[in-house]
């Protein structure tokens, strides 16, 4: 067997030689003309190439992708007729046909397309077809082109065209070039027989799950920033579909057959082969300077072409952006017409039987017909223009899309609408219904768009409408990225019923980042909680239709223009006052939030007051968070990532807790705060000038007044620096004599100052203390008050900066009053040896007392410890309940110390004879306490601290 | 040379990069990571429903340098992180074997 083969091989390779020169000739003279092609092709396009790609004209020669074809033809037309194995074969009454499958049998051949070829025999296939093979196929291989081919009868074909799906759209793109044409002709009668008779339902079933597979695999390519021009949604394989549909149901000829069959409407034809032109023009330029077949749009070319393409920068715009716009919406559009036509194609499948008859609809001249919207009469809509808005609300609320002629007609008459129609408050309240239909599985938003409407209805629309923002960021052009921000809000709300796409979509972001950070609470959930208690939503959706708007006039800052133009709609749109504001702030503070999460220490409570009192309510709050929340996530994943979203999160939570606090961010503390800040200005340059008075030296007195704005200078700084907290409670003079205290700290560990109060009746003494905030400061300063004697009547904590603490003590003075200087500095000393020894206060412990019995009459209370995590983002708030004694704060304290906790902010009061005494603390790692397990332990470390209570 | 992994705060990044290029650091890779040391997670509640931040979101730097700039480059960021609180981050200096550029195929230092 062996041996036979060989001999056939020999005998084949001799026969090639000798016809090897004349079909050499003929491949020879293919390659000279393609390249003759390509440079005419890559040189015309130098020269006038604006003309050829802004031309909006209808174009019917292709530049190259049909002479192109034709040149290959001509090659297999010239390699056949010289052919002695075709003529033979013939003769022995088994002849063969060429044919041409796919972009080739379309005539559409790009610069490094695939050249598809079927050999076809009637009936078997004879012995020596790989003779033939080499002959044709061969010298197109050495001359570099991708070539594939099959040989195989009609029945072969017939049967794999049922079984693979790429076989039977490959067929229906088949072209007869050269051989026996009867052949070819019996193949598609009998194809077309069975397709018609059998198998069209499962043939279009077959091309809409194969292009749904495609945009799995590919995602949107529309607006991706590195398009796929051939598989992406929107790219020509969408075209492609069209035309295999059109194929399968009714054995259209040629693209112009889309419009003579009625699949599109001339002017839909017409923008489509726009549409195709400007892309096969890419796509044969891409290929040129790319040297190979590529697809992908990658960066580096989006630059090259634009600039091969004669695009120039215009009004702050990049050449490349303006191209790129350009192309989106060429993509755009056959993404459209493709979505349209597979809507054609599922409803011929389900609704056959209800072909033709009309529904009515909410509104009078809107009705339903084939399960598509239409206007019952097109005479009508003059006269009622709002059935042009009321049509996508329709469609929006049952969920059914406009037909393609009403998408025309819409079209057709936005022209007509005015400012008057704009003012119309039921065309507002109509839009608004629009906004809040607009999903993810149901876009009406961007069919209202892309007919033209929406930039009627908001003309300041169009400044954005693709508009492309070149860099990695931005996946979508503006008025896209507008939309989608909507959807995702529009999802929030329906994310806890149904809304499975959109978890799909998340996900998929979160899957593109490899972010594989297992949060076992969705946060969407979050998100939906919050739109479901928002009351008023219609300032968000505006606010995230409209958040982008100042991109149109990339000369300013877009989110203050943006604002300012928002500004206008909604006032036109008669929006009250108050809603107004709202959106204009929503629009301004867009990137507010996410600024301050990615840029601020969010651990530190002046951050989060700081947004408080900017935000001040929260609603407004609320909707801020959603709206930043969904401009991150329409923006692409290299905007949402479950980094960014934990930042922002933690930073919302905070923010919140301020707000609802309502003491540290109210207007009215951030006046207080104001008044004492210039007060404490005050106070200090009068301190300073009296200290000048006494000098007659004026130079001096200049160097002082220099000297004087320096400090001023300094000490608004240290101000801004110091908590809300601080400046909210203690009065200017106060705080004057802090600073005083801080300034003198130096490298001390501490310093301290008695004083007592003004009405010399009062016992009471202010001890304030400024020190190296070390852990036990306060417990310790507590415990030496104590051993001393030292009643404790109230207490305040603070910090200034990051290391020194401000503890102001109220206590009450030592009985015994005569040696009182004496035994403050005694105090002071023991507090001093306390801080080296940590052991130093250790035997205090023991003089605490066991037992206590509270005043008679009362039912006693049990001491009680309570730990709340909510009433503050950033303490862990522990209540204490219990009977006071001498040592009670030590004994307290001392506990938190030991227990690793920093005591920040304590307030001591006394009820009754019960005392609640409340710190706020945060565990040395500077957050609160959430394990459950450590709050019982920290809960019973107080309580056995403190006295048993008996009767 | 050295490879400097630096773990630092998010909103510490441009002082940072600040202060790296005033001492002549030209280039580093940075990346959005999360994770958690003695900084723990907390968590937050919203009406009765709990949000758990495990993994605090943190930058990573990394920085190639010649063996003698390392220390600097160690310190300065140090310097420029520093906060003073938990979870401010921290610093691995690493050894590197070889450098190669891609471009060029030039190796070691030069390729730095």
């Amino acid at each position: 067997m062996a041996s036979v083969k060989v001999n056939i091989m020999t005998l084949t390779a001799l026969k090639y030689k000798k016809i090897e020169n004349q079909i050499d000739k003929d491949s020879t003279e293919l390659v000279f003309k393609r390249k003759e092609l390509i440079e005419q092709f890559v040189n015309r396009k130098e020269s006038n190439s604006i003309d050829v790609l802004r031309n909006t004209i209808y174009i019917q020669e292709l530049d190259f992708i049909e002479p192109y074809t034709r040149i290959i033809d001509e090659y297999f037309q010239n390699v056949f007729a010289k052919s002695k194995i075709a003529k033979e074969m013939t003769l022995k009454g088994n002849p063969v046909a060429i044919v041409a499958l796919g972009g080739y049998g379309r005539a559409e051949q790009c610069v490094h397309s695939d050249v598809d070829i079927l050999i076809l025999f009637e009936k078997r296939l004879p012995e020596n077809t790989e003779t033939l093979v080499k002959e044709i196929i061969y010298p197109l291989w050495d001359a570099k082109l991708e070539t594939g081919y099959a040989v195989r009868t009609i029945k072969e074909c017939l049967a794999m065209a049922w079984e693979e799906f790429d076989i039977l759209t490959t067929m229906l793109d088949a072209r007869f070039i050269c051989g026996g044409s009867h052949i070819y002709s019996i193949l598609m009668e009998k194809f077309r027989t069975k397709l018609t008779n059998r198998y069209t339902h499962t043939s279009l079933n077959r091309l809409i799950e194969q292009s749904q597979k495609r945009y799995i695999d590919y995602g949107d390519s529309t607006y991706l920033l590195e398009p796929n021009l051939k598989s992406g949604h929107g790219g020509l394989r969408d075209y492609h579909n069209i035309v295999w549909y059109a194929r399968i149901v009714s054995d259209i000829k040629c693209r112009r057959d889309l419009e003579h069959y009625g699949f599109l409407s001339h002017d839909e034809f017409k923008t489509l082969e726009n549409s195709l032109n400007f892309i096969w023009t890419i796509r044969n330029m891409l290929h040129y300077i790319a040297g190979r077949k590529c697809d992908q749009l990658h960066f580096e070319h989006q630059v090259e072409l634009a600039k091969i393409f004669g695009y120039k920068d215009k009004n702050g715009h990049k050449a490349v952006e303006i191209f790129m716009g350009k192309l989106h919406s060429k993509m755009d559009f056959i993404k459209q017409i493709n979505l349209m036509l597979t809507e054609d194609i599922q409803l011929s499948k389900r609704a056959r039987i209800f072909t033709s008859i009309k529904r009515a609809t909410n509104y009078k001249g809107i009705v339903i017909r084939e399960r598509r919207l239409e206007f019952d009469s097109i005479e009508m809509i003059p006269h009622n223009l709002d059935l042009l808005l009321k049509i996508f609300f329709e469609s929006g609320r049952l969920k059914k899309p406009l037909s393609i002629e009403a998408r025309r007609v819409v079209g057709e008459f936005a022209y007509l609408i005015d400012d008057k129609f704009r003012k119309e408050p039921s065309n507002v309240e109509v839009f608004e219904e629009i906004l809040s239909h607009s999903l993810w599985e149901f876009n009406v938003l961007n069919v209202m768009l892309t007919t033209g409407l929406l930039a009627k209805f908001i003309p300041e629309f169009s400044l954005i409408i693709n508009k492309i923002q070149y860099n990695q960021y931005h996946l979508f052009p503006v008025d896209k990225h507008s939309i989608r921000c909507v959807q995702v809000i529009n999802s929030f709300r329906e994310s806890n019923t149904k809304n499975s796409n959109f978890d799909k979509l998340s996900s998929g972001l979160s899957q593109n980042l490899n972010n594989n950070f297992d949060e076992s609470n969705h946060p969407n959930h979050l998100y939906a909680e919050i739109c479901k208690e928002l009351r008023n939503k219609k300032t968000l959706l505006m606010a995230a239709l409209l958040h982008d708007i100042g991109k149109g006039d990339p000369a300013e800052e877009h989110s203050e223009r943006g604002s300012e133009i928002a500004r206008k709609i909604v006032m036109r749109s008669g929006y009250s006052q108050a809603d107004i504001d709202e959106v204009v702030f929503l629009i301004k503070n867009h990137l507010f939030l996410i600024k301050i999460a990615t840029r601020r220490d969010i651990s530190d409570e002046e951050t989060a007051v700081f947004c408080a009192s900017k935000i001040e309510k929260i609603a407004l709050l609320k909707k801020l968070y959603i709206l930043t929340v969904a401009d991150s996530m329409a923006t692409g994943p290299k905007a949402w990532s479950g980094w960014t979203e934990a930042l922002l999160r933690d930073l919302f939570m905070k923010v919140m807790g301020v707000i609802k606090d309502r003491e540290l961010a109210t207007k009215k503390a951030a006046k207080t705060i104001q008044r004492k800040k210039e007060e404490v200005l005050e106070l200090s340059r009068s301190i300073a000038l009296k200290g000048n008075s006494y000098s007659n030296d004026s130079t001096k007195l200049l160097i002082d007044e220099a000297k004087l704005l320096i400090d001023e200078a300094n000490l608004l700084k240290e101000l801004d620096s110091m908590s809300r907290r601080y400046l909210l409670y203690v009065s200017a003079s106060e705080i004057v004599s802090h600073l005083n205290l801080y300034k003198q700290l130096q490298n001390r560990d501490f310093l301290w100052k008695i004083t007592s109060e003004d009405n010399d009746n009062s016992e009471i003494r202010t001890i304030t203390i400024c020190g190296n905030d070390k852990p036990g400061f306060y417990s310790k300063l507590a415990g030496v008050f104590f051993l001393n004697g030292l009643n404790i009547v109230g207490s305040q904590a603070y910090s200034f900066g990051s290391n020194t603490a401000l503890d102001i003590f109220k206590v009450m003075p030592p009985k015994d009053k005569i040696f009182e200087n004496e035994k403050w500095q005694k105090a002071e000393r023991e507090f001093q040896q306390a801080l080296n020894d940590d052991s130093f206060l250790e035997r205090l412990i023991d003089k605490l007392p066991k037992t206590i019995t509270p005043k008679s009459g009362h039912i006693p209370m049990p001491n009680e410890v309570r730990i709340d995590n909510e009433t503050s983002s950033f303490f862990t708030v522990i209540e204490v309940f219990a009977y006071d004694f001498p040592g009670l704060l030590f004994a307290i304290t001392n506990v938190l110390y030991k227990l690793g906790l920093d005591v920040r902010v304590a307030v001591v009061a006394t009820k009754i004879d019960q005392v609640v005494d409340v710190f706020y603390v945060r565990a040395i790692d500077n957050g609160k306490i959430d394990d459950i397990k450590r709050q019982e332990e920290i809960k019973i470390a107080i309580l056995n601290a403190l006295p048993l209570i008996t009767n | 040379m050295k490879k400097i992994e630096a773990i630092i705060k998010p909103f510490k990044l441009d002082d940072v990069k600040e202060a790296l290029n005033e001492i002549g650091i030209q280039g580093m890779t940075i990346s959005e990571v999360k994770g958690y040391g003695r900084q723990k997670g907390h968590k937050e509640i919203y009406r009765g429903a709990e949000y758990v931040v495990d993994f605090v979101p943190k930058i990573k730097l990394e920085i190639l340098v010649k063996k003698e700039q390392a220390e600097e480059v160690v310190n300065t960021i140090c310097k420029a992180s520093n906060t003073g609180k938990i979870g401010d981050g921290k610093i691995f200096v690493l050894p590197v074997d070889d450098v190669i550029r891609v471009r060029t195929g030039e190796r070691g230092a030069d390729a730095l």
